[in-house]
């Protein structure tokens, strides 16, 4: 109706609660990244880009940035790998498909902070069921691996305060703590696919499994594909609990373990420098925006079919 | 080409038995249909001969060779699918070519991004089978558009075309037109008949539209309860039918049925009307008399052979009109075809009465077998 207000009261409850708790919030990050605010200051300085300089110029902020694109590197391929192989598995499976969903899931389930008490037993250097694993095949055939006999000769890796070592295996167990939750997805994605597309493949002469996942499983994936990827990246991206739990001061061995959302909370809550910290959270934002235009693009270009 | 042989076949999902010790055999060349209810079996035995179903019992052979043992894809059997089951992903174009690249091309060819290069020949001959099979179709500007930018006559074409792009031995089809609107789907029946006197292929049709197996088969199977009940051309099956299953199926509208007696001399009767044929001596019991709509007509005056009823229904078909009447105080409904004109003149609650053709009446026992009859002695019209 013309003049009539009515709709502003349509959108209006929905306006003030995404300005108030979501755009408010980024907004005052993107402020407050330009000062030198400290909780419980009385006043700040305008700095301008001095925080954003340090980011890209001190070597602490280089490392958080290696440790984060490692991490992100390694985690999602491998977590996006083996969740849609443990879901195809499960999925050819009639009878204990809802055990084996149950077991990779619990990972994910169970909070990862207890499950990092026991990764760092498992991993001790000396008494760690891992390294003793591997001590207890010192002799074997095993030993005409050349790392393993160099570390029956030298001692085994020190895992997570090993230098070279750290980042891999916390990497390793956000593939182990992720990967569940990418194959309920892909299960999810796998039920919707039409059985008549797998029967209409064989009639055409898909006579290889490996032939029908080309043709019909991996394409009609591409959604659930994009979707999954972006999660996971994003998901990687915000890794800080097993980083917190294994090295509550510093970020690991030589910063090598230094995630950007332990860098976040090491600057703005642990040491009350507000303005780097709120820098950090710019950045951060930045590469989970860019990540979410990408699956966008890749939606409405490449995987809708229909 | 081929010849189907199907031979005692049976099927149970777990407790249910669908496919009860089927035989069936189709000629080379052949349009047959089957046709059912739902549930009655039709669309198993269709993925049993296209080996996507494996039988509990029975064989398959195709032009003499058993291939009960050997896999869908070798069968070289082609499939047009109830939902298209075309590929989302890839345009016209690559769906036709699917299965001729999965047949034709080596593993090399096949490759994502160097077999166009490695195989440039096969791709040739491919793309120039496509746009063959395409103009057949008049589909030829469709070609590179992806099948969730088509109608859905437009996708039942490609589902054609992608059946017949590799030449196969014989064309299955479950239900493929079944997705279309009521206009589409007459006018395809008529292009499938074409496209099949031109291909000269085998087809098994599988539908459970009457109207469908009536008008393009050669030969049609009517399945119910995991039985074929009859195989026979469609002028015999809807003229003969065996049973009163049979009879009630196959024609538009149902096939009315009125309760009535043998007597020991053979004579059937019904509501009071004697039929001059008779039944063979020794089956004395109640029988089922069948009257198809068309072979009854309307009369002016009530006589011996007529049936009188109060017309409740005009169903305006434009063509012809049928005219739904309750008959014997109500307990009993009789439709029958007349043309608009005499319709016309019949009000709601009229009473009106009805007369059969000649030999038309199909008698059956209580079990719905049909009951074989001899002509009379006598040769005054029969009434209904």
């Amino acid at each position: 109706m013309p003049g009539s207000r009515a709709h502003l009261w349509f959108i209006a409850p929905a306006l003030i609660l995404i300005v108030l708790i979501l755009l408010l919030p980024i907004a005052l990050a993107g402020a407050m990244s330009f000062t030198n605010y400290a909780l419980g200051n009385p006043s700040f300085d305008w700095v301008g880009f001095e925080n954003y300089e340090r980011i890209f110029t001190r070597a602490t902020y280089e490392r958080m940035f290696g440790a984060s694109f490692r991490y992100v590197a390694v985690v999602v391929p491998f977590s996006v790998a083996l969740g849609l192989g443990a879901a195809l598995l499960i999925h050819s499976l009639g009878r204990f498909g809802a055990l084996y969903k149950t077991i990779y899931f619990l990972p994910v389930m169970a909070a990862l902070i207890a499950m990092a008490i026991v990764w760092e037993f498992a991993l001790h250097p000396t008494v760690g069921i891992v390294n003793r694993i591997l001590e207890s095949f010192c002799g074997t055939p095993l030993e005409l691996w050349p790392w393993h006999a160099y570390g029956c000769a030298e001692g085994f890796p020190l895992w997570l305060s090993d230098r070279d070592y750290a980042i891999w295996t916390v990497a390793f167990i956000g593939i182990w703590q992720g990967f569940g939750f990418n194959m309920v997805l892909y299960l999810a994605g796998l039920t919707s696919i039409p059985r008549e597309l797998y029967h209409a493949a064989e009639m055409d002469g898909a006579t290889s499994g490996w032939e029908r996942f080309r043709l019909v499983t991996w394409p009609l994936l591409g959604p659930t594909t994009v979707f999954v990827v972006t999660i996971t990246i994003i998901r990687s991206f915000q890794v800080f609990d097993t980083v917190e739990a294994f090295y509550p001061q510093g970020g690991g061995p030589g910063k090598s373990v230094y995630v950007m959302l332990f860098a976040i909370y090491e600057k703005a809550i642990q040491q009350n420098l507000m303005g780097i910290g709120a820098a950090i959270t710019v950045v951060f934002l930045f590469f989970v925006m860019l990540v979410t235009l990408a699956q966008r693009w890749l939606i409405e270009r490449r995987t809708h079919y229909v | 080409m081929a010849s189907i042989a199907l031979s005692h076949i049976s099927k149970s999902f777990g407790d249910t038995q669908v496919l009860r010790d089927v035989s069936l055999s189709i000629l080379d060349g052949e349009f047959v249909t089957l046709v059912g209810p739902s549930g009655c079996g039709k669309s198993t035995l269709l993925r049993i001969l296209a080996g996507l179903e494996a039988a509990d019992s029975g064989h398959v052979a195709l032009d003499g060779r058993d291939v009960t043992a050997v896999r869908p894809a070798h069968r070289n059997l082609a499939m047009v699918f109830q939902s298209y089951a075309l590929y989302p992903h890839l345009t016209v174009a690559q769906n036709l070519a699917t299965p001729l690249k999965l047949r034709d091309l080596g593993r090399t060819g096949r490759l994502p991004v160097v077999g166009p290069l490695l195989a440039r020949t096969g791709y040739g001959a491919i793309g120039e089978q496509v746009r063959v099979i395409a103009g057949i179709l008049q589909i030829g500007h469709l070609l590179d558009r992806k099948p969730g930018q088509l109608s859905g006559g437009q996708r039942q074409r490609v589902a054609l075309g992608r059946a017949m792009v590799r030449q196969p031995v014989a064309f299955l089809m479950d239900e493929p037109l079944s997705n279309l609107d009521a206009a589409l789907r007459v006018h395809m029946r008529s292009e499938l008949s074409e496209l099949h006197r031109r291909l000269g292929a085998t087809f098994v049709y599988v539908t459970h539209d009457q109207a469908e197996a009536l008008t393009m088969s050669d030969r049609m199977a009517v399945m119910m309860g995991g039985n074929i009940l009859q195989f026979g051309s469609p002028a015999e099956v809807f003229a003969d039918p065996r049973s009163l299953a049979v009879a009630e199926f196959i024609g538009s509208p149902k096939i009315n049925t009125l309760p009535g007696e043998i007597s020991t001399d053979g004579r059937v009767s019904y509501l009071g009307v004697v039929l001059n044929r008779r039944v063979g001596q020794g089956r004395v019991g109640p029988v089922t008399v069948g009257l198809r709509p068309e072979h009854l007509s309307l009369r002016s005056t009530p006589a011996d052979a007529t049936l009188s009823g109060r017309l409740t229904f005009k169903e305006n078909l434009g063509s012809d009109v049928f005219l739904h009447a309750v008959i014997a105080d109500g307990q009993h409904r009789l439709i029958l075809r007349t043309d608009p004109a005499r319709a016309a003149a019949l009000a709601l609650g009229d009473t009106i009465h009805v007369e059969g053709q000649r030999s038309a009446a199909l008698i059956f026992d209580a079990e719905g077998q049909r009951l074989p009859m001899t002509t009379g002695a006598g040769q005054q019209a029969e009434v209904a």
